[in-house]
């Protein structure tokens, strides 16, 4: 009796294991970790159309103007051309001041925050233009921490190429004066040592050097094409134009038929050895560093390599949406593509006002 | 001496009571010390501690590939929290959601879904960007469809579970009429081999273990160390509990045998169990072919599982209704581990799982070996017992060949 208690027991030791186990499954199918949640639902659009609900957060690229602490459609059209004054044999001076910082922190694209070194709190720096011969004075005022300079693309006296000259951080102040030239579109950047950590935080901007006969009346714009190594792996983690990645894509540039449209374009990409623009649905002329007035192609894409720039133009015959990007695609799909709308051109009103 | 002796007991009883509050004050107070430290760190004003600068550190533990979308569960393992920013598939960046929400502390985890187009059997590399722009990745070796509980599914993982779990050990079970038969010093042989057997099965599932938590598993989670105190704790659980069995069978000889099959038993089990794991694991993240072959060499690798059941068994009454509950007790367990490890892996229950059979299957060594020692009059290095433990480790290395 007495043994057959004891068999029971172990048999219903065994049952009961078997048991245990079958529970500790049922319990891991029946609850698995983390996902839970039940509320609103969220919808967003994917790069290639689908539409997603979600009970969560969106993370998407989409920049809201909500958020923008940089606006690149404001950079886009806004040239500075500096306080003007007249010597006395008539020369135009030009005088400009740019302020050099390295603590701010700016979300460079939704969630993502970057320590920026910038000219005037912006990347790129604001665009300076000015008339071959004019004379530039840019009074440079260093309120970083670390030294830096500006050095200017162009002709100018060695003392003035910003290179051997470090101004000091709190405070530290230069004045670059030049005659502009040659006519085209240039680079300035800092040109303090390490000279690709000081450009891919973001001290760079456009000079814009006008010929002395002006250009024809245009819708002008200024794209620098750059990227963000907000790891430092000295690999970008983000391609664009003008810095934030997509932004054009979700808001597009606005634009007329028959319209000329003349782009500068300054590709200011390090680690990669190059970058390009292709554009949809047309040809531009391209004017190599803008130095010559006949274009030396018509094509819908060329090649850039580091500082590389020029003009292009180009008029649309159609209306409608038409895509700019990197055809390296690798680019364009880390935020270098944008878009152009095309709207019907209502005759008189944007032919004026641009390029002057 | 003696005089000390008494005097010091006389004065222990005089002071009792007071002794007794100024022992509960002594276990107490170095606590109270602890707890001011820590206030202290922790506390206000507390900025002298803040040396060097905490990164984020996030890992992304599972990676599902539904019908359009990718989805990966991330767990901030970090010292500080982060908040997910973006989500890029192959270094591309793609719109994403994150559920239940981007903010996560230490330890939490969240949902990240992307929805792509991916192509089955192509590797990819999934990228979680957090808000500093700091870039974690994880490589898939080949995308494979996300398992979604389907009653075909449950029954193929059965039927997988049953191949590789109960088959094997019920056939390894039919060894136990030779085992009966075979002299004293044979016997020792076969008990011998099942701790060879045993121990090889213990290795085998610390490292998977081990695997596991190197692969998956977040450094902070201390993977190595896991697994130690997992085994540790999982052995001296079941030694204790075990010992409790043994000594309540002990009143009768036919009972003490069965007692310790049935350990073995447990022990096997939770390693199935771990094994069925892996399997439906594997299945479900694409990384193995599920080979015919591969079957096979878990077929053939756990028979050998039987005969440690069947060894102390042999020596008892023949009950073959205990024999057959035995035998699923080893075996089913592979079913169970292959429906989790299919459906709701997490490496952090595989890693616990396969340290818990390890430890489980420790003890059980220590109990076969203790017995060998009772059945052999302390001989323990007869040829019998060494050539027995050697040739368990060889077969189960050479039928392990099979399986990877």
């Amino acid at each position: 009796m007495n043994l057959l208690m004891k068999i029971k027991s172990r048999s219903g030791i065994m049952m009961m294991s078997m048991f245990v186990i079958i529970a500790i499954s049922i319990l891991f199918i029946a609850i698995p970790e983390g996902i839970n949640a039940q509320q609103a639902e969220k919808v967003f659009v994917t790069h290639s159309g689908a539409v997603v609900k979600t009970t969560g957060e969106i993370l998407d690229p989409l920049y809201t103007s909500a958020t923008v602490e940089f606006d690149p459609m404001e950079y886009l059209r806004d040239f500075n051309y500096g306080r003007i004054s007249q010597l006395a044999d008539g020369t135009t001076l030009r005088e400009y001041t740019l302020i050099a910082r390295d603590d701010e922190i700016m979300e460079v694209s939704p969630g993502i925050f970057y320590n920026v070194w910038s000219y005037n709190g912006t990347v790129p720096g604001p665009t300076i233009r000015a008339t071959e011969g004019d004379i530039v004075r840019v009074k440079f005022i260093n309120n970083g921490e670390k030294e830096h300079t500006i050095h200017f693309h162009g002709i100018h006296p060695a003392e003035m190429d910003g290179v051997f000259e470090p101004v000091g951080g709190n405070g530290g102040q230069f004045v670059y004066e030049f005659i502009a030239g040659p006519a085209g579109v240039h680079p300035y950047h800092c040109h303090v040592m390490p000279l690709e950590e000081h450009i891919v935080h973001g001290l760079y901007g456009v000079f814009i050097v006008d010929p002395k006969e002006k250009r024809p009346p245009a819708d002008e714009m200024v794209m620098v094409l750059n990227g963000l190594d907000t790891d430092f792996d000295t690999e970008n983690n983000f391609y664009a134009a003008n810095t934030i990645p997509f932004y054009y894509q979700h808001h597009p540039i606005q634009i007329n038929t028959d319209e000329l449209i003349r782009i500068y374009v300054v590709n200011m990409v390090e680690f990669d050895p190059i970058n390009n623009f292709h554009l949809h649905g047309n040809l531009y002329k391209y004017y190599p560093t803008g130095t010559d007035i006949v274009p030396s192609f018509y094509t819908d894409m060329i090649t850039l390599s580091q500082t590389e720039r020029g003009i292009m133009e180009f008029e649309y015959k159609y209306p409608g949406k038409y895509l700019f990007h990197a055809h390296k695609v690798e680019f364009s799909e880390k935020g270098w593509v944008g878009i152009f709308m095309v709207n019907e051109n209502k005759k008189g009103i944007w032919s004026e006002g641009y390029g002057s | 001496m003696k005089t000390k002796k008494v005097y010091g007991l006389k004065d222990m009883e005089v002071s009792n009571k007071y002794s007794k509050g100024k022992l509960i004050a002594s276990g107490v107070i170095p606590f109270a010390f602890l707890i001011i430290l820590i206030a202290y760190i922790f506390g206000p004003g507390s900025e002298l501690l803040d040396l060097g600068i905490p990164l984020p550190e996030i890992t992304m533990e599972k990676v599902d590939f539904l019908d359009s979308e990718i989805q990966v569960t991330v767990r901030n393992t970090g010292p500080i929290p982060v908040e997910i920013a973006m989500a890029d598939i192959n270094d591309r960046i793609q719109p994403a959601a994150v559920e239940p929400d981007r903010y996560l502390e230490r330890y939490e985890t969240a949902l990240v879904r992307i929805p792509f187009e991916w192509n089955e059997a192509e590797p990819y590399r999934i990228g979680i960007t957090v808000e500093d722009g700091t870039r974690f990745e994880k490589e898939i070796e080949a995308a494979a469809p996300a398992l979604e509980p389907s009653l075909e599914l449950v029954g193929f993982f059965a039927i997988i579970g049953t191949y590789v779990g109960i088959i094997p050990v019920m056939i390894g079970l039919l060894w136990l009429p030779f085992i009966k038969r075979i002299s004293k010093q044979k016997y020792h042989f076969f008990l011998a081999l099942t701790v060879g057997l045993l121990l090889f099965l213990a290795i085998d599932s610390i490292e998977e273990a081990l695997d596991v938590s190197n692969e998956s598993l977040a450094k902070s989670f201390n993977g190595t160390l896991l697994v130690a105190t997992v085994v540790v704790l999982s052995f001296l659980g079941l030694y204790y509990s075990g010992e409790k069995i043994v000594k309540r069978a002990e009143s009768s000889k036919l009972a003490k045998p069965v007692a310790i099959a049935l350990m073995i038993s447990i022990g096997i089990g939770l390693h199935n169990f771990g094994e069925g794991l892996a399997i439906g694991a594997s299945v479900g993240l694409g990384s193995i072919a599920f080979s015919t072959f591969l079957i096979v060499g878990f077929a053939l690798h756990n028979t050998t599982e039987g005969i440690a059941i069947a060894a102390p068994m042999s020596r008892g009454k023949l009950m073959i209704g205990k024999l057959i509950a035995m035998g699923l007790i080893a075996g089913s367990p592979a079913i169970f581990g292959a429906w989790v490890g299919g459906f709701v892996y997490s490496p952090f229950t595989s890693v616990i799982f396969l340290a818990i059979g390890a430890g489980a299957i420790f003890q059980v060594i220590v109990v076969i070996m203790k017995w060998i020692k009772e059945e052999s009059q302390n001989n323990m290095s007869s040829s019998a017992v060494i050539s027995g433990f050697a040739v368990g480790m060889l077969v189960m290395y050479l039928t392990s060949i099979f399986v990877y």
